[in-house]
C-alpha cells in the first residue's frame, strides 16, 4: 500500500502542484519537477509491481477533473505543461504497467512543450502565448512544430500518444471506472490542446508584437523530439498491429 | 507486384514530406500533380486488377485489401483529387499557406485512401481519427477569420465525439467477436446471419457504428459543421462535400454484414435519414445564405444515402454518394469559376435556366437536327433498358430505393424551381424536362444500383433486403411518388393563385411560425444558446 501510494504521488495523481504555486515557486521549476518524479515513477514501475487500488484511482481521478479546470484557466505553456501531467496521471495508475509506454510519449511531447515555453520566455518575455496569437502565419516554423506537439497531445494519430491510448484501450479489461477515466482523459486532453490551438495558432497577428522564428538551432532541437515521437509511433504501431 | 498498389494511401503523405523541402512556390503544384497522378494510375491498375482477376488484393499482414469496394471508390477519390489539386495550383495561388494547404490536402486524402482500403479495424480506426484532425486544419486553414476558426471548432468537437464513438464499437467489436480483420469479421458475421440472432451487444455494436457514421456524414442532430464550414477555401469544400462526408456511407458498407444481424439499426438509419432528408433539404429551401443552402442540400444527400442503407440498398448508397460527390464538387468548384468570371465581366453571368427558358434563340437547322438526332438516338435506348429491365425479375427485388430517388428526384426539383425561377416561363418544357429527368435518373440508378450489387455483394445483396425489415413494394412506391406529386402539383397551383395579403386578411399564423422554424435552421442555435445561458 505504501509503495502504491508512493506511485500515486511520483505519477502526479495528487495535485501537489496547488502547493509548490502557493509557494510561489516558478512555473518553469514545476514541470520540470513533475515531469521528474514522473520518469522515476515509470522507471520504479519497472522493478515496483504497480497494484491498482480503486481508492487511489478515484482521488487520481478527482485531481484530474479539479487539473483540467484550472488548465482551461491558464494561458502558460509551462502550467500547461504540467497540468497534463497530473491530467494524465490515472492513465498510469490505471494500466499498471501497461500505461508506462503512454507516460514516455507524454514526457516527449512535454519536452515540445517546454521547448515552446522556452522560446517564448526568451524572445517574449514570458512562456505565456494570451497576445501572441496567428503564429501559423506570422512564425510558421514555431507554428507546426507547436501544431504537432498539440496533434499529439489531443490523442491523434499517428503520434504516439494516441497510438499507445489506443493499444492499451482495446487490450484491457472494461468497467465504468475505466470507461469514466477513458472518457475523461479523452476529452480532457483534446479540450485543452484545441483551445491552445485556437489561442495561438489561429487568429489574426498582433500588429503591436514583434515575432520572432525559430533559429537553426532550435530548429534542430524540435526536430530531435519529433524523430523521438516518430520512433515512439513506429514502435506503437508495431504494437498495435503486429 | 501487384501488391504495390496497397501503397496507395502512403504516396499522400510521401507527397506531404517532399512538397515541405521544396522550395520554390512554382514546383509545388508540379510536384504534387505528377506524384499524386501516380495514384490515380495505381488505382485504375488496381480496379483492373480486381475485375478481370475476381480476387482482391491483400498485404502488410492482412491490414490492407484491395477489394471490389476499393475498385470503385479509389479511382474515384483519385481522380477527385486530381481535379482539386489541379483547381487549387491557381485558386490558392495568393493566399498565405500555399504549401500548408498542398501539405494538409495530401493528409487528407490519405486517410480517405486508407479509410477505404482498410481492413483491419484498428487501421480504420486510425484512419477515421486522422481524417477529423486533418479535416479541422483545412477547415480552419483561413486562421485569421475568427468565424472560420470558431466554425472549425464545432466540427472538431463533433468529430472528436464520432472518434470516441467509433474507439468503443470498436472495443465492444473485438470483445464480442475475437477479431480486429474485418474479412475474418465479415465471414463470422455472414455465417451468423443464417440463424436469428439475439444479442443485444451485436445491436449496441450496430448502433455505435452506426452514431460514429452519422456523425461524420452529418445527418441530424450532428449536421450542423457541415453548412457552417464554407468558409474554408473552395477546394476543401469541394473535397468536404465529395469525399468527407460520404466516410459515414463507406465504413456502414464495410459493416454491411455485421447490421445483416440488426436490422433495428438499419430502421432507425432509415428513420434518422428520412428526416435528415426532408428537414435538410426545406432548410435548404430557405437560408438565406447560398453556401450554407449548398451545405444543407449536401446533408440532404447524406440522408438519403443514410436511408438507402436502412432499407438495405448499400451498394446504391455507394452509387449515390459518388454521383452526388462529383455533382457538388463541380459546383463549388465552378462557384470559384464563376467569382472569377465575374471580376472580370461587369454583368452578372447568365444563368443556364435563363439561357434554356427565356433567352430567344436564333433558329438554326443543324441545331435542331442535332437535337432531333439527340432525342431519336437517346429514347430508343432508355425504352429498351428500361423495359428490359422491368421485365426482369430482379427489377422487383431492387425497388425499394425507388423511393428514395423519388425523395431526391422531388429534391432536385425544389432546388430547380426556386433557384432558377422557371415555373412560369414555359410549364410545358419545364414538366416535360423534369419528367423525363426523372425517368432517367430512375433507369439509371437501378442498372448501376443492380451492377454495383453484383460486384461487390455477389448473392449476398439479397440478405440484405431481407434483413431491412422496412422493404418497399414497387406499388407503395409508385402510389408514394404520385401523392407526393400531387401534393406538390396542387401547392404550385395555389402559390401561383394565392391573394397578397393585405392589411384586411389575416396571416395565415402556422405558415409563418413554420417558415420562422426553418429560417431560424430549426432552432437550433436559440436551444444552443439557451443551454449556455442555463449553465450560466
Amino acid at each position: 500500500m505504501t509503495l502504491s501510494i508512493l506511485m500515486l504521488f511520483l505519477a502526479a495523481g495528487v495535485p501537489y502542484y496547488l502547493i509548490l504555486e502557493k509557494a510561489k515557486i516558478n512555473s518553469k521549476l514545476i514541470f520540470v519537477l513533475s515531469s521528474l518524479l514522473l520518469m522515476s515513477a515509470i522507471i520504479l514501475s519497472q522493478y515496483i509491481p504497480n497494484e491498482h487500488n480503486t481508492v487511489l484511482l478515484s482521488i487520481s481521478f478527482a485531481s484530474t477533473v479539479y487539473t483540467i479546470y484550472k488548465a482551461s484557466k491558464t494561458t502558460n505553456f509551462y502550467k500547461l505543461g504540467y497540468y497534463l501531467i497530473f491530467i494524465n496521471a490515472p492513465f498510469f495508475l490505471l494500466f499498471e504497467g501497461r500505461g508506462v509506454m503512454y507516460s514516455v510519449s507524454l514526457l516527449v511531447s512535454l519536452l515540445g512543450i517546454y521547448l515552446i515555453g522556452r522560446f517564448y520566455e526568451k524572445n517574449y518575455a514570458s512562456a505565456n502565448y494570451h497576445y501572441i496569437r496567428g503564429i501559423t502565419l506570422s512564425t510558421p516554423y514555431i507554428g507546426t512544430f507547436l501544431t504537432i506537439y498539440l496533434i499529439t497531445l489531443a490523442l491523434y494519430p499517428p503520434f504516439p500518444n494516441s497510438l499507445y491510448f489506443l493499444g492499451y484501450v482495446l487490450q484491457v479489461e472494461t468497467s465504468l471506472a475505466w470507461y469514466i477515466v477513458i472518457i475523461t482523459i479523452f476529452f480532457g486532453n483534446f479540450v485543452l490542446a484545441m483551445k491552445v490551438m485556437r489561442e495561438s495558432l489561429f487568429g489574426r497577428p498582433n500588429a503591436n508584437i514583434h515575432y520572432v522564428d525559430l533559429n537553426l538551432n532550435e530548429k534542430l532541437m524540435h526536430l530531435g523530439v519529433i524523430v523521438l515521437l516518430l520512433i515512439l509511433s513506429f514502435n506503437g504501431l508495431k504494437e498495435i498491429l503486429l | 507486384m501487384e501488391n504495390i498498389i496497397l501503397l496507395i494511401p502512403s504516396i499522400p503523405i510521401v507527397i506531404a514530406f517532399i512538397l515541405s523541402f521544396v522550395s520554390k512556390k512554382e514546383l509545388i503544384p508540379k510536384v504534387n500533380l505528377i506524384l499524386s497522378s501516380m495514384i490515380a494510375v495505381f488505382g485504375l491498375w488496381g480496379t483492373y486488377y480486381v475485375i478481370s482477376n475476381d480476387r482482391s488484393i491483400i498485404g502488410f499482414d492482412g491490414l490492407l485489401i484491395y477489394n471490389e469496394l476499393s475498385a470503385i471508390l479509389v479511382p474515384y477519390v483519385a481522380i477527385l483529387g486530381l481535379v482539386v489539386r489541379k483547381y487549387a495550383t491557381k485558386y490558392m495561388w495568393d493566399e498565405a499557406g500555399y504549401r500548408r494547404f498542398f501539405i494538409l490536402l495530401n493528409f487528407i486524402f490519405s486517410s480517405i485512401y486508407l479509410l477505404v482500403m482498410s481492413n483491419n479495424l484498428i487501421v480504420l480506426a486510425l484512419a477515421w481519427q486522422l481524417l477529423s484532425i486533418s479535416l479541422y486544419l483545412l477547415v480552419s486553414f483561413n486562421v485569421g477569420s475568427n468565424t472560420a476558426v470558431q466554425h472549425a471548432r464545432w466540427t472538431m468537437i463533433i468529430h472528436k465525439g464520432a472518434d470516441l464513438v467509433f474507439l468503443f464499437a470498436v472495443i465492444l467489436t473485438y470483445k464480442t467477436f475475437d477479431s480486429f480483420d474485418l474479412a475474418v469479421l465479415s465471414e463470422k458475421w455472414l455465417a451468423m446471419s443464417h440463424s436469428p440472432v439475439d444479442n443485444p451487444t451485436i445491436f449496441i455494436i450496430g448502433l455505435l457504428f452506426l452514431i460514429a457514421a452519422m456523425m461524420k456524414s452529418a445527418i441530424m442532430p450532428f449536421h450542423i459543421w457541415l453548412p457552417y464550414t464554407s468558409e474554408a477555401p473552395t477546394p476543401v469544400s469541394a473535397v468536404m462535400h465529395a469525399g468527407v462526408v460520404n466516410v459515414g456511407g463507406i465504413l456502414l458498407n464495410k459493416l454491411a454484414y455485421l447490421l445483416l444481424l440488426t436490422p433495428m439499426v438499419l430502421n432507425i438509419a432509415f428513420v434518422v435519414g428520412l428526416i435528415t432528408a426532408i428537414f435538410a433539404s426545406a432548410l435548404m429551401l430557405v437560408v438565406s445564405d447560398i453556401k450554407r443552402s449548398l451545405g444543407y442540400s449536401t446533408v440532404g444527400q447524406m440522408g438519403y444515402m443514410i436511408m438507402e442503407v436502412g432499407l438495405g440498398a448499400f451498394s446504391l448508397a455507394i452509387y449515390h454518394l459518388i454521383v452526388h460527390g462529383i455533382f457538388k464538387a463541380t459546383l463549388f468548384l465552378e462557384s470559384g469559376a464563376l467569382i472569377k468570371f465575374a471580376r472580370h465581366d461587369p454583368n452578372l453571368p447568365k444563368r443556364l435556366s435563363y439561357e434554356l427558358f427565356w433567352e430567344e434563340k436564333i433558329k438554326s437547322h443543324t441545331k435542331k437536327a442535332f437535337n432531333y438526332l439527340a432525342f431519336f438516338a437517346i429514347l430508343p435506348v432508355v425504352v429498351f433498358v428500361g423495359v428490359k429491365m422491368v421485365l426482369s425479375e430482379e427489377f422487383f427485388t431492387f425497388n425499394a430505393s425507388i423511393v428514395i430517388l423519388a425523395f431526391a428526384w422531388l429534391t432536385g426539383t425544389q432546388l430547380f424551381l426556386s433557384f432558377f425561377k422557371v415555373s412560369k416561363a414555359d410549364s410545358f418544357k419545364v414538366i416535360f424536362a423534369l419528367v423525363s429527368s426523372f425517368v432517367i435518373i430512375l433507369f439509371t440508378y437501378e442498372f448501376i444500383g443492380l451492377s454495383l450489387e453484383h460486384f461487390i455483394y455477389g448473392h449476398n445483396a439479397l440478405l440484405f433486403y431481407k434483413a431491412a425489415t422496412l422493404n418497399v413494394t414497387i406499388a407503395m412506391s409508385l402510389l408514394m411518388i404520385a401523392l407526393i406529386m400531387i401534393i406538390g402539383w396542387m401547392f404550385m397551383y395555389k402559390q401561383h393563385l394565392i391573394d397578397i395579403p393585405t392589411d384586411k386578411n389575416q396571416a395565415n399564423t402556422f405558415k409563418w411560425f413554420f417558415y420562422k422554424f426553418l429560417v431560424k435552421e430549426g432552432n437550433y442555435f436559440a436551444l444552443l444558446h439557451r443551454s449556455k445561458k442555463g449553465k450560466k
